[in-house]
């Protein structure tokens, strides 16, 4: 286990490393920082001056392997448009951000799990197509329309929640709803059609030959089985809620790590742009380790001896 | 004494015209402590019998059944088989390899319908585990508890199944081809098993089999089903000494014999396969394949016999005078 656990770990730099290059040469392919710091109407010599204080006329792998001293050593850089440390800005906005993916998260869970079991159990019946077209006007609904019509009823109609910030719990609980709905749909499928195949196991039967109650029968012996796959699409779907949803954190004004991206490509502000992408690169290596772990304890033939 | 009583069981799959008749009008009995044997080829309906007793069937299939009793429970009410399952009476299965979930060590799985029927302690139900686990022979039965199906052999994983149906002192188990799966000297030591334990506790046994060798090892009583239907029925010297129904009689020219099929000669076959009884049936359903077929084989078929020798054929007299 030790030395499984010391090879996924050796792997998970390895790629959070490559991705920390691709995201550096791509970002320097995208365009010249110096210019849009500039402002439109710079003067060359302003420019020539910006290239040289942030050593952007260094030859690539100069610049990305100083960078990558720095970030070894916790030092992120100072953003160019922001003009303060690049590790202060992502602290302020990280916590929103996962806060909301954790909450819509759940959300997905609780409404993709009961709804995904009773679809299988019923399946072929009305029951079935009810769950299914719940899930899927999740998946037909744009994320934004549910947004505004949630905050037309609940923060406009019923002044029950307010429809923008981050100040207290309370401003957390309509973004989570729309894009927990958002989200729900590919989890929802997963568990029905994960169940649909372990309720057609012979173990199922034997359970039932057992004499265990139905409801037994489905949620510890079918639904067991039925979570490896889901396990999987967790990792994946956390990893992309942390990496900020855009049009989310902005009708919501939710200030999170969404929201600062998208500005930081508008300003090509290259220390910020690699820091998030290589938070988010570990994020997802570690989500998928946590995933593999996971899936180790609910199915033992996955653990490697 | 008669412990379970099956009348007039038919499971159908579809409805009307295009309706697969999988069991039809099956009608038996099994005495406390004896071994009832259900013998056919494949497709003859015997695990879709076993699975309507449990009322295990695919959501598919339709059961219907003029009466089915237990003791005093009748088993056609939800509550009667409620009862009943897993409790008095037990089942295991063809496919050891996945009859047990993979996700749970098998000393979870042992106790957990234990516990549920008799209200146990969990420290009692593993301890009546361990035990179980030793009256079918497993070696250090404490560390099996916590190991997971992945980690049993099949002929392991079959004794396992075998013990957590004994958990709850069953008066009847129901063995679905319980050795098909394994190889040929696991199946000699489970087929002793299950007679040893049959011996010792008493249990009935409804052993569903299509190898007709092993019928005369276990069996009492047998009963020879073709194409959903119960053709004839004896006890074991009945059917072995005096086939009455072509049938059965083909069914046995397909064992070798030790002594009396010569060396090199041909074992019998029989041409063909089951035919698949859809839409209105009528008439004997082996008559496509059987060397006496008349055309009265098309018509209502005559159950001849009296007491515990029963057969459903045109032709009573001629298997009489012997025709092999």
């Amino acid at each position: 286990m030790l030395i499984y656990l010391s090879k996924r770990l050796g792997l998970s730099v390895l790629v959070a490393l490559f991705a920390s290059i691709l995201a550096f040469s791509l970002l320097r392919l995208q365009g010249n920082a110096a210019s849009a710091l500039a402002g439109e109407g710079a003067r060359p010599e302003d420019i020539a001056l910006i290239i040289q204080t942030y050593g952007l006329d260094r030859p690539l792998v100069v610049q990305y392997l100083s960078w990558l001293g720095d970030v070894l050593q916790g030092d992120f850089g100072t953003s160019y448009f922001f003009r303060s440390p690049v590790a202060d800005l992502i602290l302020a906005k990280v916590g929103n951000t996962v806060i909301l993916a954790l909450a819509s998260l759940s959300i997905a869970l609780c409404l993709a799990i009961p709804l995904g079991v009773l679809a299988a159990v019923y399946s072929g019946t009305w029951i079935d197509r009810i769950c299914v077209l719940i899930s899927l006007m999740g998946q037909a609904l744009p994320s934004f329309f549910l947004a505004l019509c949630l905050i037309m009823v609940f923060a406009i109609k019923l002044r029950w929640l307010p429809a923008s910030g981050d100040a207290s719990w309370r401003h957390f609980v309509l973004p989570a709803l729309t894009l927990g709905y958002y989200i729900t749909p590919p989890f929802m499928r997963l568990v029905r059609a994960g169940m649909i195949d372990a309720l057609g196991n012979d173990y199922v039967r034997t359970a039932r030959a057992k004499g265990l109650p139905g409801y037994r029968v489905v949620t510890k012996h079918a639904l067991r089985n039925a979570l490896v796959p889901v396990v999987g699409l967790v990792a994946v779907q956390l990893g992309l809620l942390i990496g900020g949803s855009v049009v989310i954190e902005s009708i919501f004004a939710l200030d999170g790590l969404g929201y600062l991206a998208y500005q930081s490509i508008g300003y090509r502000d290259f220390p910020v742009l690699q820091a998030v992408v290589l938070l988010l690169a570990v994020v997802y290596v570690v989500l998928v380790l946590l995933a593999d772990l996971v899936n180790a304890w609910i199915d033992p033939r996955l653990r490697v001896s | 004494m008669t412990l379970l009583t099956v009348d007039k069981l038919s499971v159908d799959f579809g409805r009307g015209a295009t309706a697969l008749h999988a069991v039809r009008d099956l009608s038996f009995c099994v005495a406390e402590g004896e071994t009832l044997c259900i013998v056919g080829e494949s497709g003859c309906g015997k695990s879709m019998t076993s699975l309507a007793i449990m009322d295990l069937l695919p959501r598919i299939a339709r059961r219907s059944v003029a009466g089915m009793t237990m003791g005093e429970t009748d088993l056609t009410r939800p509550g009667g088989i409620r009862a009943v399952r897993g409790n008095q009476m037990a089942m295991i299965f063809q496919e050891p390899m996945t009859a047990l979930n993979p996700a749970f060590p098998i000393g979870d799985q042992m106790t957990e319908a234990y516990i549920h029927h008799s209200g146990a302690t969990p420290a009692a139900a593993r301890a009546r585990a361990i035990e179980m686990l030793n009256e079918v022979g497993i070696a250090s039965p404490e560390k099996r508890l916590g190991q997971y199906p992945h980690q049993l052999s099949g002929g392991l994983r079959q004794r396992v199944m075998i013990a957590m149906a004994l958990m709850t002192s069953p008066k009847l188990l129901i063995a679905d081809e319980p050795t098909t799966a394994l190889d040929v000297t696991i199946q000699a030591q489970i087929l002793r098993l299950l007679r040893d334990l049959q011996k010792r506790l008493g249990i009935a046994i409804i052993f569903i089999t299509h190898d007709l060798g092993l019928v005369s090892r276990i069996a009492d009583r047998v009963v020879v089903m073709y194409a959903g239907t119960r053709v004839e029925e004896g006890n074991v010297a009945e059917i072995f000494d005096n086939p009455r129904h072509p049938y059965t009689r083909a069914l046995i020219d397909c064992i070798p014999q030790p002594g009396k099929t010569e060396r090199g000669a041909m074992l019998g076959t029989i041409p063909g396969v089951v035919p698949a009884m859809i839409g209105d049936v009528r008439g004997c359903a082996f008559r496509t394949r059987c060397a006496l077929a008349t055309a009265g084989c098309e018509g209502v078929i005559p159950t001849h016999g009296t007491g515990s020798h029963q057969w459903v054929c045109l032709h009573e007299t001629t298997l009489q005078e012997g025709t092999t």
